[in-house]
């Protein structure tokens, strides 16, 4: 990778792309939680997991649960990919091959 | 667009933190229904032996096993992310480390002989607080103080509690079950 992929290489959206990294696609997290460990807006938010959503880094999935909303992100197989090689990419610029814990 | 050598280690040093962080929290939401079996079985068996001292074996072989049991469909359905293949391995694991866990319990009483019922009472519990407190140095700071709190709670009721049974049953077994609904709220 020459450049930063342009998706990712924002601060927000790293954050959440790093908070969903450890996390198994099939038990995605809700939107409320997400937004407690990104520390953000819920419009802040919003917009960049729609723009993640859009790239086909993310899965959002909509349902309600006692008759209320509720929302929940994982990542994909292509989000993964995506955030592994953005990290290889900064670690190749600070010059370490080793993995992030 | 290119990125300096200090930009690059502080975005990886903030996805590091971010990650870690998620790792923390999805790991507190996946501990809780353990510490809250745990507690319900503390405070079933504390509470059943009190009442029924003949069946104090029965008692606790039952609950222990059916905790174990209980915790290892738990760890095998929370384990989602792993293929099938790595799926059961993991669940196994995990009820390998009770057994050993109980193995130790009971080698270490059959060494120790004779102990007196108090001891018997407040050892799995101090054994269970020290490890709960030892797993939070990695897992979060929760854990190291559930454990605390459940270690002292059981030091209190071993040297000033005269019926250590009731108050390892309903103190103990609460603290736990307080514990496991305090690490859902994350």
């Amino acid at each position: 990778m020459e450049q930063p992929d342009p998706i990712i290489h924002q601060p927000i959206r790293l954050k959440i792309m790093a908070a969903l990294k450890p996390l198994p696609a099939s038990d995605p997290i809700e939107f409320v939680r997400l937004k407690a460990m990104v520390g953000t807006t819920e419009g802040n938010l919003g917009a960049h997991i729609t723009t993640l959503e859009e790239a086909g880094y993310v899965a959002v999935q909509k349902d309600f649960v006692a008759k209320r909303p509720r929302t929940r992100v994982s990542l994909t197989k292509n989000g993964r990919r995506a955030f592994e090689d953005y990290l290889d990419y900064l670690r190749a610029i600070i010059g370490t091959n080793e993995p992030a814990a | 667009m290119s990125l300096s050598s200090k930009e690059a280690a502080a975005s990886l040093s903030e996805a590091e933190i971010a990650g870690r962080r998620s790792a923390q929290l999805y790991g507190y939401r996946k501990a809780s229904p353990h510490l809250v079996m745990w507690g319900i079985i503390w405070v079933l068996g504390y509470g059943g032996t009190d009442l029924l001292h003949d069946y104090t074996n029965l008692i606790w072989t039952m609950l222990v096993a059916g905790g174990l049991l209980a915790g290892t469909y738990l760890n095998w359905r929370a384990s989602k992310c792993t293929t099938e293949a790595e799926r059961t391995p993991r669940a196994w694991r995990m009820l390998a480390l009770g057994l050993i866990a109980v193995f130790f319990v009971f080698a270490t009483y059959a060494i120790m002989w004779p102990v007196h019922g108090r001891q018997l009472a407040a050892y799995p519990a101090l054994i269970t607080g020290s490890v709960y407190a030892a797993v939070g140095l990695w897992a979060g700071m929760r854990y190291v103080l559930a454990g605390i709190l459940v270690v002292a709670l059981t030091l209190f009721g071993f040297y000033y509690v005269e019926h250590i049974l009731l108050w390892m049953a309903f103190v103990g077994g609460g603290s736990m079950i307080l514990a496991g609904l305090w690490f859902r709220t994350v």
